[in-house]
């Protein structure tokens, strides 16, 4: 619950610092992870699934949600190359189910991306396939911004005259 | 919540949607708390009413009659603590952000002090509960329905006693004792640079927010304005009728 809640008072303090004034200034923003990722993350750990949904219901709903969907073998692979000891909330240590960070962290991200599967399904998410080349993940990133932006262009009507 | 009284539920203003020592709402999923032997028994009341004093006096009359007693009081959680004094001195907390950290300082004394008490079967005395927190930020206009959800997580308590004094008698308790202090008297608010103004109004509006959450959580008034002693007996009389019919503790080793 305190993991989940803190995480949730970060995410307030960014929300109204750091999205909510460019949105009204008319900028795009980029989120790197969203609420989504509390939504998949805090179910793992057992807190109640629509309670954290509803926790989050002060946040501002995205024009566009895009998920890079990846096997757990690709991205421990991934992680694995980079750096030799996997974070410990990133694994789930945190849950006791193996000692072994490796083997917990296949155990943990699975679930999580079990909870994935599903809030794509509820909210819409855009799913990308992160198994692709980096080229061909940006080509089909850009075709859905692009798309986004235009129709949202259109809508945009509040310039004051110089 | 706000579900209809269960008409076989007790009449006295008794909310029967509220079972009392279980969540209020989805709860926590990962923790049953099913047939846990201790009470959780709330003392509220706004700021300087005179909840500790009660408080202190009702523990060392349980623990004579031979009860384990736990406190618990507010932001008093070693993880949130600092975090709470550091955020609130910044100048960076918003009303959001302020909410958050108080439920987080909540859950984490539930999980680590409150549910393993009542797991062991002791009396836990909470000084202030949620009830604080509803109407703090009530006051400050954030909406009370999700406010509910939010701590649909606490577990109702046995017993929520309500320490009830008007802003005329608050004032002059608390110039005779301490003093008026920044957040007490709701200075975040900006209403205006005169303390005493601010806090009359402030304390006004949560006192109201207090008496508006007595019928739905099933809160038992207490006039504060009466001398300490006549306030503890009538504490100590309503927690002897509650405790009396369940298990008893054992008898204190000599008879006084």
């Amino acid at each position: 619950m305190t993991f989940s809640l803190l995480h949730a008072t970060d995410f307030a303090d960014r929300l109204l610092y750091k999205i909510i004034p460019p949105l009204k200034a008319g900028m795009i923003v980029l989120a790197d992870r969203y609420a989504y990722t509390a939504f998949a993350r805090d179910a793992t750990r057992g807190v109640d699934r629509q309670w954290v949904r509803e926790l989050y219901s002060f946040a501002v709903k995205p024009d566009l949600v895009l998920y890079f969907r990846v096997p757990i073998d690709v991205s421990l692979d991934r992680l694995m190359a980079r750096r030799v000891k996997l974070k410990f909330y990133e694994a789930g240590m945190d849950l006791g189910w193996s000692n072994n960070p490796v083997e917990s962290f296949r155990l943990f991200q699975g679930k999580v991306l079990d909870e994935y599967d599903r809030i794509v399904d509820e909210y819409g998410l855009e799913v990308i396939s992160a198994g692709e080349s980096i080229t061909e993940q940006q080509r089909l990133v850009r075709s859905l911004i692009s798309r986004q932006v235009a129709t949202t262009n259109a809508e945009m009507t509040d310039d004051e005259p110089l | 919540m706000t579900s209809p009284s269960d008409p076989s539920a007790p009449v006295d203003g008794a909310n029967g949607g509220i079972q009392p020592g279980r969540y209020y709402s989805r709860g926590i999923p990962y923790l049953p708390i099913d047939g846990y032997p201790g009470k959780l028994i709330a003392v509220e009341g706004t700021d300087g009413v005179g909840r500790s004093t009660q408080i202190q006096l009702l523990r060392e009359w349980l623990e004579v009659k031979g009860y384990g007693v736990v406190e618990t009081g507010w932001t008093r959680s070693p993880l949130m603590q600092p975090t709470i004094e550091l955020a609130k001195s910044s100048n960076t907390l918003n009303k959001l952000t302020f909410v958050l950290l108080y439920a987080t300082d909540f859950a984490d004394r539930l999980e680590k002090e409150i549910i393993p008490a009542l797991k062991a079967g002791f009396v836990v005395l909470s000084d202030r509960y949620i009830f604080t927190a509803l109407a703090r930020a009530g006051v400050r206009g954030i909406d009370r329905a999700w406010l509910r959800t939010l701590y649909g997580f606490a577990i109702a308590p046995h017993l929520v006693f309500y320490l009830n004094i008007d802003v005329k008698n608050l004032i002059q308790r608390v110039l005779a004792t301490r003093g008026m202090d920044f957040w007490e008297s709701g200075m975040d608010l900006k209403t205006g640079d005169d303390i005493y103004d601010s806090f009359r109004s402030y304390q006004n509006k949560l006192l109201k927010e207090y008496a508006s959450m007595a019928d739905e959580f099933n809160f038992r008034v207490v006039d504060a304005r009466h001398p300490i002693d006549r306030i503890q007996d009538e504490l100590q009389r309503q927690v002897e009728a509650f405790l009396e019919p369940s298990e008893k503790p054992a008898e204190p080793a000599l008879a006084r």
